[in-house]
């Protein structure tokens, strides 16, 4: 939640002071977030564990997510579906490395008194912010206008490609930016349903196949595609469109979300289609993620792109909370009127098919923008 | 990468892209291998008999 409100809050500061000192100022924060868990670990306060990790750390995150992708998209005016997906692909990947990371060092620093968590919080910080000082030293922005050589927009442009700049405050007027809101707020509240419950749900759906083992594997497996599909899909809608790239998303996810729970123990008992279909989902999920922002930059071009992306990611925050609400609610609900746990599943599942068809009507509705809100006397000169 | 601070004038040397892109991928390889490695459980693990297990962490 941290995380939307930060990119939401700091993004149009960004826009002006340069992702250098964004990533700089991201660094700080998220490094500092992890010191002060130290603290908060040593003291044994609490508090001090949800300010540092949570809002201090949450707080660099969000500076840290949106800091790279206008630069990026600069660089790679001809691809920046391609360029979207390496940047938000490298967050997907961060979680793989961290994860493994805690659990090695906490075994590392674990002795008979303490489980090694405040050194594991220390260390982790430290090398945190030296890789992103890394990032902020190397980070170079192209001129105005600059574009690889021989390449030329007019072969690329579209009517849902704009060859004018919005600014971030007449974008958060438009209907377009409300629309591809809803669109990301329902493709992360039906992705976290799975991710939330993939473990509980894969052993409950296959009892007696799988068990805890087996399905931290299938976790980890969901991991990989969530990662891969940020870029595969990403790179994808520089090709298909942004539009059909999620009409996809939406409505195969629909008809795949509304699948999966045959899949199980009750009904196919088929564990690969299962995996086959979750794994998809899960690339969608991360596809939806990586895409968002070239989609933006079609929408409202490259001007304000990050700090559009930033107040979008509001749409994550929201889903954040609803996504794990909706899905533990339903499925209390459904187990109190008597359903089995596999069968709980099915109603939480074709929720999010429903979802994710709300979600597929306002990508329906995504028209480019209207002329009052173009930045004025600043067309994004893309032709050659 | 670029060698001035507005990426424009100059060639990227081989040597620093080389080294970038280990800063980059070495951390990232090792992470996907030990997730590809962690994954690789279900399809090695025989029947057990099911409990829920807390969920490992995975990307947002």
């Amino acid at each position: 939640m941290i995380l939307g409100l930060s990119a939401a809050t700091f993004g149009k500061w960004l826009e002006g002071a340069g992702p250098r000192k964004a990533m700089f100022a991201s660094a700080v924060c998220f490094a500092l977030g992890f010191y002060i868990s130290y603290l908060g670990v040593q003291a044994h306060q609490l508090w001090l564990l949800y300010v540092g990790y949570g809002v201090v750390g949450g707080t660099g995150l969000g500076l840290g997510y949106i800091s790279p992708v206008s630069t990026l998209i600069k660089w790679f005016p001809d691809r920046p579906g391609l360029a979207t997906g390496m940047a938000i692909m490298g967050f997907g990947g961060g979680a793989m490395i961290g994860s493994p990371l805690a659990v090695k060092l906490m075994a590392h620093f674990h002795t008979p008194d303490n489980v090694g968590v405040g050194s594991t919080f220390l260390t982790m910080g430290t090398i945190y912010f030296l890789f992103m000082m890394f990032g902020v030293f190397t980070i170079r922005v192209p001129r105005e206008g600059w574009k690889p050589a021989g390449w030329t927009s007019m072969t690329h442009a579209g009517a849902m490609i704009t060859t004018h700049d919005v600014e971030v405050n007449a974008a958060f007027g438009t209907p377009q930016f409300w629309l591809l809101w809803i669109v990301l707020c329902m493709n992360v509240t039906a992705g976290i349903g799975i991710i939330e419950q993939a473990s509980p749900m894969i052993q409950e759906l296959f009892k007696g196949t799988i068990g805890p083992v087996a399905a931290a594997g299938f976790v980890g497996l969901l991991s990989i595609f969530n990662m891969g599909g940020r870029f595969f899909w990403s790179s994808v809608s520089d090709y298909i469109g942004r539009k059909p790239t999620y009409v996809i998303f939406l409505a195969a996810g629909a008809v795949l979300y509304w699948v999966l729970p045959y899949t199980g123990g009750n009904h196919w008992n088929s564990v690969g289609l299962f995996v086959t279909v979750s794994v998809v989902l899960l690339s969608m999920y991360g596809g939806g993620f990586a895409t968002i922002p070239a989609y933006l930059r079609d929408m409202f071009g490259g001007y304000n792109v990050s700090a559009i992306h930033g107040r979008l990611l509001t749409a994550w925050s929201v889903a954040g909370v609803l996504g794990p609400v909706l899905v533990n609610y339903m499925r209390e609900y459904e187990l109190r009127h008597g359903v089995d746990k596999a069968g709980a599943y099915q109603a939480v599942l074709h929720f999010m098919t429903l979802l994710l068809l709300v979600g597929f009507m306002a990508n329906l509705l995504v028209r480019p923008v209207a002329q009052k809100y173009w930045r004025t006397g600043s067309a994004t000169e893309k032709a050659a | 990468m670029a060698a001035n601070t507005n990426g424009e004038g100059t060639k990227s040397s081989g040597v620093a892209l080389l080294v970038a892109w280990l800063f980059v991928g070495i951390p990232l390889g090792w992470g996907v291998y030990n997730t590809a490695l962690s994954s690789m459980k279900l399809f090695q693990a025989g029947p057990a008999p099911a409990m829920p297990a807390p969920a490992p962490s995975s990307p947002r």
